[in-house]
């Protein structure tokens, strides 16, 4: 069953040089537990997406489902909580003058989430759940590196319970080698936790090993979707085999594959 | 003929409140004429403070304690005045930065920024002649329509159309050295491949070397000649880039490559952040064996 339903959902963007289209007569759906990859290049229209199904932004046209019922325009609490959003940059997306707890709680006061007395245990939970150690709640952001910044973001996500969680480039701020320890678990509290990603990246080689399913968007329509596995080993538009065979790769087999794609364009 | 550049035993620390604190132990790097060297590290590693000394950024900074030899086409940059070195920047050696619309003034035309450019060599350089050339130097980009640019400003131009233009300007004086600092990582993924691509073409043609500094391994693969890894601002491993990409042996440069995700899936790479391993000494792959 589709935890969530994207039906023809348009956004126009109304400036002094005319309309803009940032989305354009989209559907797709999610799956409960699945890992949906939304693909593009920017100004592609998958921020402006996933700005609607988060309920910053209200489609032009068409409607958004979750859990079998419409989305109204102005999101009631539970909606918010349900569909949390991580994102790129964890340095801005924090406030400096809150400790990380302090950030983290905030949530939870929000939506009424456990009895007062409680919430600092949740607080220290949802750090213990991303490997940092609970005593860290009392730190400022800044005085943290990159790669623990970026898991306080997730855990903040996370305190909130929900069930949709939208990543937004999560991983493209951070070094190799943390970004390899923050996907893995990622992939390990979706698991864990039966959670649903709608997972934004431009990042293809992280798209293969992540997600389940990929939307690949071009100047904000869906111009290929399916499977991860069909999209990389036959992507039928010649918009996703150029961003597959741009891909920057470090291995042989990697090299014949994106040649194999680049002679098909 | 001596390298273009030669950087032997170079250390640098801060000095803070708590002391000095040493950032760079000892780095030994040389390029020579018409190579691209790639410097490959994470950040904190001492990538982009080695490109501040090499342009003589950092002898300006007054808590920088810099330690060892910077020769740069056989002469010593420590030993110039910070004047020669300020006449270095711009003429021998040019820089390319990771962002191009913010490292390109947003209040003056790209044709009014390449006069500046041009007259750090020219200083009598008139509008005309420095028109002409950076319209020479925008075809050499493939840059289509180069009337229009130079009129532009920064932000009418895409991303990719400014990062081509910081390129045209870098090699407008023909520098014999250019660094890179991440070029294009702010970009999307088909238009960094382009520039790229460009940017290989053109040092190739002009023969000009290039100090690439980067943390991405796939970028350095389709670019460099040679490669030094970088950690801890230690100097783990060097040699030619084919060599190392074919047999890793330090820890370090395994774990970077190992932690790269593959588009020929795989699942996801289970990698340590940090190890004992990754503080074992240099590894020099031999000169030969590309």
């Amino acid at each position: 069953m589709s935890l969530l339903e994207v039906q023809n959902v348009s956004k126009t963007f109304h400036t002094d040089h005319g309309p803009v289209h940032a989305v354009r007569d989209v559907s797709l759906s999610v799956a409960q537990g699945e890992c949906l990859a939304v693909v593009g290049e920017s100004g592609s229209g998958k921020t402006t997406l996933a700005n609607m199904i988060l309920g910053i932004l209200a489609p032009s046209s068409g409607r958004l489902r979750f859990d079998g019922a419409d989305l109204p325009s102005r999101r009631l609490p539970d909606h918010r909580r349900a569909i949390q959003l991580v994102q790129q940059n964890p340095l801005s997306s924090l406030n400096p003058k809150r400790t990380i707890g302090a950030s983290i709680r905030l949530g939870l006061d929000t939506y009424g989430i456990g009895d007062r007395s409680g919430r600092w245990r949740v607080v220290e939970e949802a750090l213990d759940a991303v490997g940092l150690p609970p005593a860290m709640r009392k730190r400022a952001p800044s005085s943290l590196s990159g790669g623990q910044r970026q898991r306080v973001g997730i855990a903040r996500a996370l305190a909130c319970d929900p069930r949709i969680v939208v990543l937004d480039e999560p991983t493209s701020a951070l070094d190799v080698l943390v970004q390899a320890r923050v996907l893995r678990l990622l992939n390990d509290l979706r698991v864990s936790r039966g959670l649903t990603y709608v997972f934004i990246t431009h990042d293809l080689a992280v798209v293969r090993n992540v997600a389940d399913r990929v939307a690949v968007f071009k100047s904000g329509q869906l111009v290929e979707t399916g499977t991860t596995e069909a999209i990389f080993t036959n992507p039928r538009d010649p918009y996703t085999r150029s961003l597959i065979s741009a891909v920057p790769v470090v291995d042989d087999d990697e090299l014949s594959l994106r040649n194999s794609l680049a002679e098909g364009t | 003929m001596s390298p273009v550049l030669d950087i032997r035993d170079l250390h640098l620390s801060f000095k803070g409140y708590g002391g000095l604190s040493e950032v760079l132990h000892g780095i030994s790097l040389r390029i020579e004429q018409g190579q691209k060297v790639a410097l490959v590290g994470e950040s904190g590693s001492g990538k982009s403070v080695t490109a501040r000394i090499v342009l003589g950024l950092l002898q300006e900074t007054r808590t920088a304690r810099i330690r060892g030899a910077v020769e740069f086409d056989g002469r010593d940059i420590g030993a110039m005045s910070a004047r020669q070195r300020a006449a270095l920047r711009g003429t021998e050696m040019s820089m390319i930065f990771q962002d191009p619309t913010s490292s390109l003034n947003p209040t003056f035309t790209i044709g009014r920024q390449f006069r500046e450019v041009l007259g750090r060599r020219d200083p009598g350089i008139g509008r005309a002649a420095s028109d002409a050339r950076a319209t020479q130097m925008l075809a050499e980009v493939s840059i289509p329509d180069p009337a229009r640019v130079l009129a532009a400003y920064p932000f009418q131009l895409s991303g990719g159309m400014n990062q081509r233009v910081m390129i045209a300007m870098a090699l407008a004086n023909r520098p014999k050295l250019l660094l890179a600092d991440e070029p294009g990582t702010a970009l999307d993924v088909s238009v960094q491949a382009q520039t790229l691509h460009l940017m290989r073409e053109l040092v190739d043609d002009h023969g000009t070397s290039v100090l690439f500094i980067s943390h991405n391994l796939g970028v350095v693969r389709e670019f460099a000649d040679r490669l030094y890894v970088i950690y801890r601002g230690r100097i783990v491993e060097e040699g030619p880039a084919a060599a190392i990409f074919a047999d890793p042996r330090h820890a370090y440069t395994r774990a970077l490559m190992d932690a790269v995700p593959r588009i020929t899936g795989g699942g996801l790479p289970d990698v340590p952040e940090v190890s004992e391993d990754f503080l074992a000494p240099l590894i020099r792959h031999e000169e030969d064996a590309a």
